[in-house]
């Protein structure tokens, strides 16, 4: 413990640490009814986040969809032989070559259902 | 590093994880940050403004402060309670600087006349208010720096934090202040309760 004889400032100081003032009730209450206001705030987009989350499946969802789309620009880029090099052909603006896909994309015969 | 320093560090840790409870909606942690926290600011803010109505309002506001920064906080990146009073200090240099001269002493109240009975005199009432007194006669930064030192308790690093200056100039504004309140204490010391 600190002399007060000795060094009377260190002993003020000392009390002083020891006997802070005290808040108020009432700014407690007030702080707490800003802390829990605001808590409502921040949850607001969070929650928003949360079910985007959950609708697309969460993160098996996520790799799913990261797989797919990766799958499908592989394709694109370098498509099997049994299917038209599309975006080569549109790429390079072969026309003739174009239209010599057309009769496989038309091969589902979809055409002539629709007469 | 102090043990001093050991145990603010940790409850600094438990202030950020706090914070980070408190951003996921936890209506516990909202509880607890404001019964650590709350006292503190107010405590800080009451030394360095010396009236009540204006450290409770500095108090709400920078706690207001401290929930609005709660999502985007960042644990290692700054200390939750460094962070907290240099956010006071601010607002109460705000204050002081839209003050008219002379009006803080006017609402704080009076000091214990030294003339009067020495029983009373010794009272730590007296004493805290004398204290009081002396501290709001400083000038503004010296008054922010000695709360920060001697009554709150920080490393001088720390309060160079704080008050965006440096180490050196923190040593200087404490000692400085330091001495002015010694002698404005030391016409009080027997009337305090100091034999020499």
């Amino acid at each position: 413990m600190t002399n007060p004889d000795a060094d009377p400032m260190e002993a003020l100081f000392a009390e002083a640490r020891a006997n802070p003032p005290d808040p108020p009730d009432e700014l407690m209450a007030r702080v707490l009814a800003d802390a829990r206001a605001q808590q409502s705030v921040i949850a607001a987009p969070q929650r928003s986040w949360r079910l985007l989350w959950r609708g697309i499946g969460g993160l098996p969802g996520l790799s799913g969809l990261a797989a797919a789309t990766v799958v499908g620009f592989w394709i694109g880029v370098a498509p099997p032989e049994a299917l038209p090099d599309l975006a080569g052909q549109m790429i390079s603006g072969d026309e003739a070559a174009l239209l010599q896909s057309a009769p496989e994309l038309t091969a589902f015969g979809w055409d002539i259902e629709e007469g | 590093m102090s043990f001093d320093d050991s145990i603010r560090d940790t409850e600094d840790d438990v202030n950020a994880a706090l914070l980070l409870r408190y951003a996921t909606g936890d209506a516990a942690a909202a509880r607890l940050l404001v019964t650590r926290l709350t006292p503190r600011v107010f405590g800080h803010a009451m030394r360095v403004l010396g009236d009540g109505g204006e450290a409770e309002d500095v108090s709400q506001e920078a706690m207001m402060r401290l929930w609005r920064v709660a999502p985007d906080w960042r644990s290692g990146e700054a200390k939750v309670s460094t962070w907290l009073y240099r956010v006071v200090a601010n607002l109460c240099i705000d204050r002081l600087r839209k003050r008219k001269p002379g009006m803080a002493l006017d609402e704080v109240a009076e000091p214990a006349d030294p003339t009067e009975g020495v029983e009373a005199q010794m009272q730590q009432s007296a004493r805290r208010d004398a204290l009081q007194a002396a501290l709001d006669d400083l000038p503004d930064r010296q008054r922010q720096a000695v709360v920060l030192r001697h009554i709150d308790g920080l490393a001088n690093p720390e309060i160079a934090a704080i008050l965006g200056i440096g180490v050196e100039a923190v040593e200087s504004l404490t000692a400085r202040g330091k001495r002015a309140l010694e002698k404005a204490l030391g016409d009080q010391r027997e009337a305090l309760g100091y034999t020499t």
